[in-house]
């Protein structure tokens, strides 16, 4: 059974219909998008850009037809958009790579514990269902032992209270001089 | 060739070349990418929509909406006077540069 997720774009009068995971990615870029445009005035306006511009490539790709957008799909499409760059240092204007978050925090918004799995999942861009379920497993294959190192992670990890603290602290230590 | 060592040379570069295609009639931001995309300033929406925003609150360049046949309206962009103005002051400066970078260091002719 999958879960789809309706949702409308800016400018858009038709609703896409996107698998859960496909959302979940859309929503991250546009969390970091928004964080990286937090000082721009015109933050609101370029989001409302972007977002036509996404639903244009997925109007595009569906043509008429009217099917669920698959996680791989809107992934494409967000690797063409490319991560949002103000070009106040942060990365190269042109061509840039597309930014992925890489210090691992432990996530309170969602845990069911410490959170350590959150992180561990948005640190990966894996789902969290997956990353508590191969936890789980591995807890029961080997005894406990996944256990030990969620309780040294939980101590070790820095905490971000919800996803978007979490993005916003990646792009301020992505922002400082190299 | 050490191409990241003009990157940002590109970079800067980016808004007067968007200032060029601008003016060149009413333009929306897929023109705008397509136009760059076989050129060395091959860009992104990530990093064209935040550009344009700010030309346009540097009231060089300005949109207005317009429907398409294929979809929702769009923003056409065209050119202020002052961005006009500015575009012809940089090509000037441009070819300045472009001959001093040209005579510099030949041996003088006397």
């Amino acid at each position: 059974m999958q879960k789809v997720i309706q949702i409308s774009l800016s400018g858009h009068p038709t609703m896409f219909q996107l698998a859960e995971d496909a959302y979940a990615s859309l929503q991250a870029y546009l969390d970091r998008a928004r964080s990286r445009l937090k000082r721009d005035p015109d933050r609101d306006e370029v989001l409302r850009d972007l977002e036509q511009s996404i639903g244009d490539k997925l109007a595009a790709l569906l043509r008429s037809e009217n099917r669920v957008i698959s996680r791989r799909e809107i992934d494409a499409i967000l690797e063409q958009v490319g991560a949002v760059n103000t070009g106040n240092g942060e990365g190269p204007a042109v061509a840039a790579p597309p930014h992925r978050p890489r210090r691992l925090c432990r996530i309170q918004e969602g845990e069911w514990f410490a959170g350590v799995c959150q992180g561990l999942a948005a640190y990966s861009s894996i789902d969290v269902a997956w990353v508590r379920t191969i936890f789980i497993l591995l807890t029961i294959c080997t005894g406990g032992l996944p256990i030990i190192l969620y309780i040294v992670l939980m101590f070790v990890l820095p905490v971000a209270r919800t996803y978007d603290e979490y993005i916003a602290m990646q792009s301020d230590a992505n922002a400082t001089p190299r | 060739m050490d191409y990241d060592k003009y990157n940002t040379l590109r970079k800067g570069l980016l808004e007067f070349l968007l200032l060029g295609i601008v003016s060149s009639g009413r333009v929306y931001a897929a023109d705008i990418m397509q136009r760059l995309s076989a050129t060395d300033f091959s860009t992104q929406e990530g990093t064209l929509y935040p550009l344009l925003s700010k030309m346009r609150r540097d009231q060089l360049l300005d949109y207005e909406w317009q429907e398409s046949e294929t979809g929702p309206p769009r923003k056409y962009y065209k050119l202020t006077p002052t961005g006009r103005k500015q575009l012809a002051e940089f090509r000037e400066y441009w070819s300045s540069l472009t001959s001093l970078i040209d005579e510099v260091g030949k041996p003088c002719k006397k």
